[in-house]
């Protein structure tokens, strides 16, 4: 396990439930050490959407519950706290999709990621957005839906960012993107990496997530089912042939390739 | 022509008071889409409550503001103990809880004020006329025009330019956005309801001078307003108050052209007219005259 002093979000034995039936989380923890980019991977529903909005507080508004289980941030436990009191106490998140604000202009999106930040604030932290992006500068009084799809990413970020996080929560950064925008997706999260944010990620994109981060847990069917670092795992066989898609045998013919021939080890 | 250019102006005056019922409506509706059937117990309580200002000896235009600013609170109580509960239920619960709303508030209103009509004091005499030439506008139709414009145009500038604008459009875009971006839905709930409470106290006010009263039916007059949010477009704020002028104008067009025509039967034809443009627009333009269209790239 990994073994730093200070950590700036911690999930402890998290248990979840969906309309009062549907148990998604089954006793997952994780820990983000202040400064470090962890990634947490894994398969379609495998519940990582869930951890991210038991994490961020969205839970509530899609019928979900925490039933046990504790999330501290800066080391309070916040899960009854409300999503937008976490935001003000330096939690930021992008969501899955970008959810930009499509009939607001490209400078309303970033003002609503300030609420409650002073106009002076406000104004110097959209004029660092913009030197970062200089085509949102150009954009600035468009409408956002009118952005191409990498622009609307450079403005999600943008837009988390105006709150002045410290722990920055992306969900699914490169779905949808370009090769090369995914890369300068890569670049920008390092970026703002360098200037001390700490960074939770959760990708399907396992080779992106394993370059950014340096630890990565691994989440199947609710439960963290494989950590470590980066380097640990890839020297892992499972976790070559199941997420990194590098087959631990050799393979001349697509048609011997059973998904199924090999039980992954976790599975016991 | 007299007669066309003071019914015009008449039309106007109670096109403003729709278009002031109307936003509360819209604002509602686009923050957390429910529609607020209570809506008209607000002009009562309004209308009431300036009355009550005015006996307690405050000066006209101070209890203007202030029964604007108690209605407006009333609205925001109304959201945060009934409706706040009920985010994310069905849209008939709420429909249904803001009727029951609408009934208590009535009842309450009869206990407090009684069923007799009472006369709106202003601050002019009530049947004080502007003469331009051979047309006569009464002061009290100016008022409702001024009053609804500079209050239209103060949401407008509001929702255009100031920050809670920028957060109350962002919410009515994606709320689940806007809350994991750190805006207080909840509290952008309670200020659309506490705007709609008090444009709707405005309205009841202009409402009930003269040549009105006010009494107890005042409510229904935002069911009369209802035809302009439907023409409008339902989401769309401008269209709104374009779509409640134009009744406004046309409903007392009918009442000065085509309820004399229809003789008996046309007594009070206007008072349905609106209606009947709001069902030709639901068979022929739906989404209204500004309806929403959804930006995307293509």
């Amino acid at each position: 396990m990994q073994n730093q002093n200070k950590l700036i979000l911690e999930v402890q034995n998290l248990e979840t439930v969906y309309h009062g039936v549907m148990r998604v989380l089954r006793g997952m923890s994780l820990k983000v050490p202040e400064g470090g980019v962890v990634a947490l991977l894994g398969p379609n529903g495998a519940g990582k959407t869930t951890a991210l909005r038991s994490i961020t507080g969205l839970l509530d508004i899609h019928e979900g519950k925490i039933t046990k289980g504790k999330i501290n941030f800066f080391g309070e436990d916040i899960s009854k706290v409300s999503a937008h009191i976490r935001v003000w106490r330096g939690m930021g998140q992008v969501m899955e999709g970008r959810r930009i604000f499509p009939e607001l202009t490209v400078s309303e999106n970033l003002q609503s990621g300030a609420f409650g930040v002073g106009r002076k604030t406000m104004l110097d932290r959209m004029e660092a957005a913009y030197e970062r992006f200089p085509r949102l500068k150009e954009r600035k009084d468009q409408e956002a839906g009118y952005l191409s799809g990498g622009e609307q990413q450079m403005l999600a970020l943008s837009r988390t960012l105006m709150s002045n996080p410290k722990l920055l929560v992306l969900d699914e950064p490169s779905l949808g993107l370009a090769p090369n925008i995914v890369s300068q997706v890569k670049e920008l999260i390092r970026e703002i990496h360098k200037e001390g944010v700490s960074i939770l990620l959760v990708e399907q994109n396992a080779a992106m997530a394993m370059e950014l981060a340096d630890y990565v847990y691994i989440l199947e069917t609710g439960k963290i089912v494989r950590d470590g670092t980066p380097e640990e795992l890839r020297e892992d066989e499972d976790i070559q042939e199941f997420y990194l898609g590098i087959g631990g045998e050799k393979r001349t013919s697509y048609r011997e390739v059973k998904h199924y021939r090999r039980r992954k080890r976790w599975l016991s | 022509m007299i007669n066309f250019l003071e019914l015009t102006t008449s039309g106007l005056a109670l096109g403003s008071i729709y278009a002031l019922i109307a936003l509360g409506f819209v604002v509602i509706y686009r923050g957390s889409q429910i529609f607020n059937f209570a809506q008209g117990e607000f002009l009562t309580w309004g209308a009431f409550g300036m009355i009550a200002l005015l006996d307690a000896g405050l000066p006209w235009e101070l209890a203007l503001l202030g029964t604007m600013l108690c209605t407006g609170l009333l609205g925001s109580v109304v959201e945060r103990v009934a409706l706040r509960p009920l985010i994310g239920r069905p849209v008939f619960v709420t429909i249904i809880v803001t009727i029951f709303i609408g009934s208590i508030l009535h009842a309450l209103a009869m206990v407090v004020w009684g069923s007799d009509p009472k006369g709106m004091p202003t601050p002019w005499e009530a049947m004080k006329a502007l003469k331009i030439g051979e047309v006569s506008i009464w002061w009290n139709s100016l008022a409702a025009v001024i009053a609804g414009a500079v209050a239209l145009g103060a949401f407008f500038i509001m929702i255009r330019y100031t920050r809670l604008g920028v957060a109350m459009r962002a919410t009515a875009s994606d709320q689940e956005t806007a809350l994991a971006l750190g805006i207080p839905v909840g509290r952008i709930f309670g200020t659309t309801w506490f705007l709609a409470g008090a444009y709707a106290a405005l309205a009841g006010v202009l409402l009930s001078m003269f040549p009105r009263n006010a009494d107890m039916h005042l409510s229904f007059v935002a069911l009369r307003a209802f035809p302009a949010v439907i023409v409008g477009g339902l989401e769309s704020i401008g269209g709104t108050v374009v779509a409640g002028l134009l009744l406004g104008v046309l409903e007392v067009w009918a009442q000065g052209y085509v309820n004399p025509a229809l003789g008996e039967f046309g007594q009070n034809f206007h008072t349905v007219f609106p209606y009947i443009v709001m069902i030709g627009f639901l068979i022929v333009r739906p989404y209204g005259l500004f309806g929403s269209q959804d930006v995307e790239r293509v």
